[in-house]
């Protein structure tokens, strides 16, 4: 069996450890700062909700890499992840229900045609 | 681990950023369940299985199909230049968006969480099972959360039934008469 180098070794195991928590922690947070951009610049009101939806799962990651990686925690973020996914599918449900309405009566799903209450 | 946690960190953020920029709305939706995808991957790295299965279920297949019968209810054709589809905040969202990224990954990575070690999860269904009906110790509240999220989905239903029923003569959808 061939002798592999040290620096090789080290990096191997690099390979097969498992990552840090502010790993989870950075990509929740961009996927929710991704979230909140398309949120922020797009017209179509069904593209801002699936972009809140992306927020919803940049949080969701952090509750779960929180709960799988403190001792304290109990592993109860887990459980309160499956309550954030109930009252986001909950919420799609009316949100979409909201938008179809608009559509019928508008004609339109561009959120800045829609300015009826602008002041 | 390592490989496995920065595919899945690649395969979420292009998607999220293809949700974000692509312009058909429809391509827009199967990005988002790309990314959800990616998310549930991260769920089954930090034992939590069972919440994975979840994800797919939920997420990939039911809101993903519920948001592209949105989109096909609610979609004109029109043309899909970047103008058309994003309002003049580009820079100034981008700004904000990269502020509150910024902001958020620097304070989560530069406090101090103690000690902490992967596999803290509840690995075992059983274990998850009993935490979410609050049956463990130290989990009593998840008793009420559980009958509270179940009284709330009854009602969105409801709601979403009130909401989106044409009322009679009350406009029509494209391309269909009353």
């Amino acid at each position: 069996m061939p002798q592999i180098p040290m620096q090789a070794q080290q990096f191997l195991d690099a390979l097969v450890s498992a990552p840090p928590l502010e790993g989870y922690l950075v990509v929740g947070a961009i996927l929710f700062a991704i979230g909140t951009w398309g949120a922020l610049i797009r017209r179509n009101a069904v593209v801002i909700f699936m972009c809140v939806e992306l927020m919803i799962n940049g949080v969701n990651l952090t509750l779960v890499a929180f709960a799988d990686y403190l001792p304290n925690a109990g592993g109860l973020g887990v459980s309160y992840a499956v309550l954030v996914i109930a009252i986001a599918a909950a919420e799609i449900a009316v949100g979409l229900a909201i938008v179809l309405a608009v559509f019928r009566s508008r004609r339109t799903v561009n959120v800045d045609e829609v300015t009826a209450m602008r002041g | 681990m390592t490989v496995a946690f920065v595919f899945l960190a690649g395969m979420t953020l292009v998607s999220a950023l293809g949700v974000v920029l692509s312009r058909s709305v429809v391509h827009s939706a199967l990005f988002m369940s790309g990314s959800f995808l990616g998310i549930s991957g991260y769920f089954v790295m930090l034992n939590a299985p069972a919440l994975a299965a979840f994800q797919v279920l939920i997420y990939v297949g039911a809101v993903t199909v519920v948001i592209l019968f949105g989109i096909m209810f609610t979609q004109k054709p029109q043309v899909r230049r970047y103008r058309t589809i994003i309002n003049r905040q580009f820079w100034a969202g981008l700004l904000v968006a990269v502020g509150i990224g910024a902001f958020l990954a620097y304070v989560l990575s530069a406090e101090d969480w103690g000690g902490t070690e992967a596999g803290n999860g509840p690995r075992e269904v059983g274990a998850f099972g009993r935490d979410l009906l609050g049956v463990s110790q130290g989990a009593e509240i998840f008793t009420l959360l559980y009958e509270v999220a179940s009284v709330l989905l009854l009602v969105a239903v409801v709601a979403a039934i009130v909401v989106s029923r044409r009322k009679i003569g009350g406009g029509v959808d494209r391309g269909v008469r009353e």
